[in-house]
């Protein structure tokens, strides 16, 4: 091994020194090193140890699968994955393998949905591996991890704290899955982690790799590229914490699963062990269990079977972004490690493989494999060239640095930034400085980022783009990946078809702002309904209605939308593992909502107003009201009254306008609550826990719907008892009550307000009078016939309460009005207008009407003259006016009735007055004949 | 001659170390530098065993390698230095471990104040000489930065920010052309500077915009930004470090016992965290809460320990201290401090114990003696 690793292997003794424990420790660890390497060289089928995100692995893998061919690959892969990657080459990579499952067998009910994706880009050894065996004929890819479902298994019931917290957009874009990648290669416990980054000088791992793993490797030969690899997973391993590691024993599984299935494989197809190539991560490539090997191992090992879980698989875009949150990697190190890979492939003049017809990347020319024999050269004892030599000096490579320098000021000044040639410069300098500082051969990537950093920014302008971001822009910035059409499933196709007439190009990761002309263009019509299914289904913000709207029985001629389709592309393709059309989803969300334990009736009512609107299908939605009804009747409790009463009377106004005949099930709703809440109200009205808005939605619910009920065969005395039944304690509810029986006619308006002034006149009762008011507010619900008196109260309480009372209470009456009564406030303030005088100069002289009708009977002279074919017919009946008099508070009183057309004399004296004005205007039509003359002559035909 | 000063700069404190690093480094170094890049880093942070060295270096200035190291790269370049952060987060220390590690000398320092004129950048006369003898190179007296200029030194600027915008723009001449004119003087009368000239800058980031840099000099100047020191073992360290330096400075035998220097974190951490969620400047300390301060109110407590107490470090002590250094403005300061103590010290006594009930008591005390 060449001294190009001197450095590490300073880094690595001295972490085995510091773990070890001990003397003899040290050495028995690095004997077991070189054990572990030995082993993985000599095994017959050849092991290819990778790392993720590292470009040396990847180009390894080129120069490996160009020079030896082989024929099979077995790859360290969850093994049920395997037909997701023939569509890799319809898609823009990065993207993420996903395998998800919503309905589970045989693991914790919170688990569900069980979802894991495992992302794969462009610069990974792994593709390589996977381009080269999809496109070269003859040769088979075989995954050997063990499946998704026993990545489940194997997890500890203990829910692990979830990988990702991250709410940015773009970084989002795995959602909560497990990830699972190939190559994992970071130190097990935190302290060697932070020994590791602390003596190497450096900030994170992902510098440390590329500092003193990447570099030195690239330039590599083979089989040194397979000893250090492998040594630095033995050593992490061997640290590791033995004893009590769940991860380590299950990764002890894996190995044990992928050897087994790999001698299956051998022995099922009798190939050549000599043809095949195994890639896995280096930590398993040091691997001590004894199913390691392609010989017979002495104990079998037999994996358990998988659950009965349903799993469905599909690919998902991925971006650098989300693959550093996911796996906790430095931002920015995935795309740097994607820009180091496109430089060592110029640099070493490497052609990668690439699928056919792969999107997004710039086309090579496919070069065709020379039969070249497979040379193996012997393998020669490197490891101990390990320990001395020194670092080998590259040349600086000037060029690309100049190059970085001056994009990143230009880049600089695009975003605000006052940068001038002079800046290049100092970056170029400064990035020297840094490299050599570090004892870096040559500025990585991270120096030129620190030294951008140090040089160009100044200020910190919130908005604006740091230095350091604009660094990873430039070195290949955050690459988001594409599933293409085909590699889909059905749903996700079926939307892009449906929306195609929208002529936008939805794969674009930009806002699309969608016109629609519905009268116009009613082609657009099935899109229009379309986007308002996928708005109830998909997260906020992925398509925004900016005009027009849907509600009950109200379409909009015009709409015009925003569709952010592109960034929401995972979210459409993971609805397609509900089923094949979004009305199919839909239907089966709602149909699942109003089953589920805690469904309500509101929640049912929500759920067929929602099939209503989205879904035209008369049985679903009687299905769904059936359930609403059922769910009614069991309800136990009142909480949700105002909302099943706001959304009852929303559907009975859109049947009765929209269909010839009530559905059943509204019949049956009216009904069944009618009874429902007769039957709870006494209770209502007596706990306390039952707030008065609930109580006045139940009686808003009675009254307003009675009328239904009645005619549907309910019995209107089971409301009158369950009123008389209601005996409230507080305040608020008794009001309430006295609403309730004024509306019933149990109570007159005259009593109503007799009682409410004592209240005001009992110095005792006075503070809890703003809890009456409250009351009678809330009876507006139920009983909107109130409004005058309601304002009368609040009148009376400004003038009367005293300010101790008053003034705390202010407050309180706004926010219970805002929060609690938002639709009963316009009743309250028409009747206001009503009441008071409109401006201010009439306030003087106004006097309320509620003092004025208590005023004696002078007004009382004012009655007119009656008579004629009704009052003839009342004043025969009476029984029906008297009713309807104490109703309304009043006194009934009859007077003798006069028949039309007789003489003014004998009611009362009101006749008189009338009598003298009649025989005026006779005299004044006798004198001036004209007018009415004119007009007999308008009438006449 | 350290035993004499009341506070010797770096260069004298460290004279033997720097003398021994400087003898055992054989890397390339800039200009005049007394010592590589790569030693200057070594001598600020602190040796490791990887080093390889015979003896130990201390570590002196806590924080993150890399503005260390983009500190050291930027004197090497063409540019000065502006260290910018909180009051507090060692800035000064950072820029005289630097002057002090280079040239071995950070005393030519140029305070920047509402007062500071072009001639204390420059030059100013010795009038008496101007009138004797007339204006020459001997009456002429150079500013520290012209000396710095002169003996290829790193000059620095305090508090930048401080001084207004002409005068900060006489740095822009010195800092592209390297040289300062006297057209005063007939002959001679260009100062150039020497290499290995520099200016370590420094500024506040609280008085940002009260005399903000002009984009020339910014131009001339690479930034490096200095946090507040958030994680709490760093912030041990140098708490612990700057303490025993002040106990031995005052010729103190006093411990520091850990769980108060825990009790003390606690605190700020806790205040800090109130102080990022606050909504207004009233509900906010006035202090920025920087790790100097934590230093300040345990110097406080040590001295009034030693002086007025039996010599022993005590909760109660040290709580009066930080209410005592925090508490500036009356009433909400106070207030603050009060809600504190009531809302996180109480309980947090209740249920941890150990020094916690003295440190509330304390705390209560010396909050209702300022009340």
């Amino acid at each position: 091994m060449s001294g190009a690793f001197s450095a590490l292997r300073g880094q690595l003794v001295d972490a085995a020194a510091r773990f070890a424990g001990g003397p003899d420790a040290l050495s028995e660890i690095l004997a077991g090193i070189v054990d572990d390497v030995d082993r993985a060289l000599a095994e017959p089928l050849e092991i290819f140890p990778v790392c993720h995100h590292s470009p040396s692995s990847g180009l390894a893998m080129v120069r490996r699968l160009r020079a030896k061919q082989p024929k099979v690959i077995y790859l360290e892969l969850c093994e049920d994955l395997r037909p997701l990657l023939d569509e890799l080459r319809n898609c823009r990579l990065p993207v993420a393998l996903q395998a998800f499952a919503s309905e589970t067998d045989g693991f914790p009910k919170d688990w569900s949905p069980l979802n894991v994706v495992a992302p794969i880009t462009e610069a990974s050894a792994e593709y390589q591996a996977i381009a080269y065996a999809l496109d070269t004929p003859g040769v088979e890819l075989v995954l050997v991890d063990r499946s998704t479902d026993h990545v489940f298994q194997w997890l500890p019931r203990e829910p692990e704290t979830p990988q990702s917290t991250v709410d940015d957009e773009e970084t989002d874009l795995h959602g909560d899955a497990v990830g699972i990648e190939i190559g994992d290669l970071r130190p097990r416990f935190a302290e060697l982690e932070e020994h590791l980054l602390h003596h190497g000088k450096v900030r994170h791992w992902s510098e440390w790799w590329d500092q003193y793993v990447e570099q030195p490797l690239v330039g590599a030969d083979y089989e040194e590229y397979r000893q250090v690899m492998v040594l630095i997973g033995s050593l992490f391993r061997r640290l590791a914490p033995s004893r009590g590691d769940e991860r380590l024993a299950r990764d002890e599984d894996r190995e044990r699963y992928m050897w087994t299935r790999m001698r299956e494989h051998l022995a099922a197809t009798g190939t050549d062990r000599a043809d095949c190539l195994y890639v896995c991560g280096a930590f398993h490539a040091a691997s001590r269990v004894a199913q390691f090997g392609s010989a017979e191992p002495a104990e079998a090992y037999e994996p358990s079977p998988r659950t009965a879980t349903r799993w469905l698989y599909g690919l998902i875009p991925s971006s650098h972004g989300a693959i550093e949150a996911q796996f906790g990697l430095a931002s920015g190190s995935v795309s740097i490690a994607g820009a180091t890979w496109s430089r060592a492939l110029t640099r070493y003049a490497v052609t990668p493989f690439q699928l056919d017809g792969q999107q997004g990347s710039r086309k090579r020319a496919k070069k065709a494999l020379a039969a070249q024999p497979v040379v193996d050269p012997p393998t020669t004892d490197r490891l101990s060239g390990f320990l001395s030599g020194p670092p080998l000096l590259h040349g600086l490579d000037e060029e690309e640095l100049l190059g970085w320098s001056v994009d990143i000021v230009r880049l600089a000044r695009r975003n605000g930034y006052l940068a001038s040639t002079a800046d290049a410069i100092a970056v170029f300098e400064t990035s020297i400085l840094l490299a050599g500082m570090r004892n870096r051969r040559r500025p990585t990537p991270y120096d030129f980022q620190d030294a951008a950093v140090t040089c160009i920014e100044k200020d910190v302008v919130p908005g604006r783009r740091d230095v350091r971001r604009l660094c990873e822009i430039l070195l290949g910035g955050d690459r988001i990946g594409q599933v293409g059409y085909d590699a889909l499933p059905p749903l996700a196709r079926d939307v892009y078809d449906r929306l195609a007439p929208l002529g936008l190009d939805l794969d674009r990761r930009t806002i699309q702002r969608a016109l629609m002309n519905l009268d116009a263009e009613p082609e657009l019509v099935p899109c229009s309904h379309l986007l308002w299914v996928l708005r109830r289904l998909l997260p906020r913000g992925a398509v925004r209605p900016i005009m027009g709207q849907r509600r009950l029985g109200q379409r909009s001629p015009q709409e015009s939308w925003d569709l952010d389709i592109g960034r929401n592309q995972r979210a459409i393709i993971e609805l397609g593992y509900e089923g094949v059309t979004v009305e199919q989803v839909l239907e089966q969300r709602l149909r699942k909502a109003v089953r589920e334990p805690q469904a309500t009736a509101a929640k049912a009512l929500e759920a067929v107003e929602d099939a209503l609107l989205y879904l035209d299908s008369r049985r679903f939605t009687d299905e769904l009201g059936g359930r609403a009804v059922e769910l009614l009747a069991a309800e136990r409790t009142v909480d949700d009254a105002p909302e099943v009463l706001r959304r009852i009377r929303g559907l009975l106004a859109y049947y009765r306008t929209a269909e010839p005949a009530l559905p059943h099930w509204c019949e049956e709703f009216v009904k069944v609550g009618y009874a429902h809440y007769c039957t709870l109200l006494p209770t209502a009205f007596v706990e306390d826990e039952t707030p008065v808005r609930q109580v006045a939605a139940m009686l808003g619910f009675l009254f307003t719907l009675e009328s239904l009920a009645l005619s549907l065969g309910c019995d209107r005395a089971q409301l009158e008892l369950a009123v008389r039944q209601s005996h409230p304690e507080s305040p608020a509810k008794v009001a309430l009550l006295w609403a309730a029986r004024t509306q019933l006619g149990q109570l007159t308006i005259a009593e109503l307000r007799e009682r409410t002034d004592a209240l005001l006149d009992n110095p005792l009762v006075v503070p809890a009078f703003p809890q009456y008011l409250s009351g009678f507010v809330q009876s507006l619900e139920p009983a909107p016939g109130l409004a005058g008196f309601v304002v009368e109260a609040m009148s009376k309480a400004f003038a009367r309460l005293p300010d101790p009372v008053l003034l705390p209470w202010l407050p309180t009456l706004i926010t219970t009005l805002k929060e609690q009564a938002g639709e009963l406030v316009p009743v309250l303030v028409r009747e206001a207008a009503r009441t008071f005088p409109a401006g201010l100069a009439a306030v003087d002289a106004w006097t309320p009407p509620w003092e004025r009708r208590t005023a004696p009977a002078t007004h009382t002279a004012v009655a007119l003259p009656v008579g004629g074919p009704a009052a003839d017919l009342l004043a025969a009946h009476p029984a029906a006016t008297d009713a309807l008099a104490a109703l309304l508070g009043l006194e009934p009183g009859w007077r003798a009735v006069t028949p039309a057309g007789a003489g003014p004399a004998g009611v009362n004296g009101a006749h008189g007055t009338t009598g003298t004005g009649a025989a005026e205007a006779q005299a004044l039509l006798e004198s001036h004949p004209e007018t009415a003359r004119a007009l007999a002559a308008l009438l006449s035909p | 001659m350290s035993d004499e000063i009341l506070r010797p700069p770096a260069e004298v404190k460290y004279a033997e170390e720097l003398d021994w690093l400087e003898s055992i480094d054989d890397a390339p170094k800039p200009f005049t530098w007394r010592l590589s890049p790569r030693m200057v880093r070594l001598f600020i942070l602190g040796s490791e065993r990887a080093d390889g060295l015979d003896r130990e270096v201390s570590q002196k200035w806590f924080g993150d390698r890399s503005f260390v190291e983009r500190s050291i790269v930027t004197l090497a370049s063409d540019r000065g230095l502006l260290l910018i952060g909180d009051p507090g987060t060692g800035k000064s220390w950072l820029a005289e471990l630097l002057a002090a590690a280079i040239c071995r000398n950070s005393t030519l320092v140029v305070q920047g104040t509402a007062g500071t004129t072009e001639d204390h950048i420059k030059y100013s006369w010795n009038v008496s000489m101007v009138i004797a003898k007339g204006q020459s190179r001997a009456s002429m007296i150079p500013s520290p930065i012209m000396t710095a200029m002169e003996t290829g030194r790193i000059g620095r600027f305090e508090e930048l920010t401080r001084s207004t915008s002409d005068v900060q723009d006489a740095l822009i001449s010195i800092l592209s052309e390297k040289y300062i004119s006297i057209p005063e003087l007939s002959t001679d009368n260009i100062a150039f500077a020497q290499p290995g000239f520099s200016i370590i800058a420094t500024a506040n980031s609280r008085d940002r915009g009260v005399n903000d840099l002009s984009s020339a000099l910014k131009r001339r100047f690479n930034f490096v930004r200095i946090p507040v020191v958030t994680n709490k073992k760093s912030e041990a360290e140098i708490v612990r470090f700057r303490t025993v330096e002040l106990l031995r400075r005052h010729e103190i035998e006093l411990e520091v016992p850990p769980t108060l220097l825990d009790i003390l974190l606690q605190s700020f951490a806790d205040l800090r965290a109130a102080s990022a969620a606050a909504g207004s400047d009233d509900e906010r300390l006035e202090s920025a809460l920087s790790t100097a301060e934590q230093i300040g109110v345990l110097e406080d407590a040590v001295l009034h320990s030693n002086f007025f107490g039996d010599r022993t470090l005590r909760a109660e002590t040290l709580a009066g201290s930080l209410v005592g250094s925090l508490a500036r403005r009356s009433p909400e300061d106070l207030a603050i401090l009060n809600k504190y103590w009531h809302g996180v010290v109480e309980p947090r006594s209740k249920q941890d114990g150990g020094e916690w009930p003295a440190f509330l008591e304390g705390g209560r005390q010396a909050i209702s003696t300022l009340s």
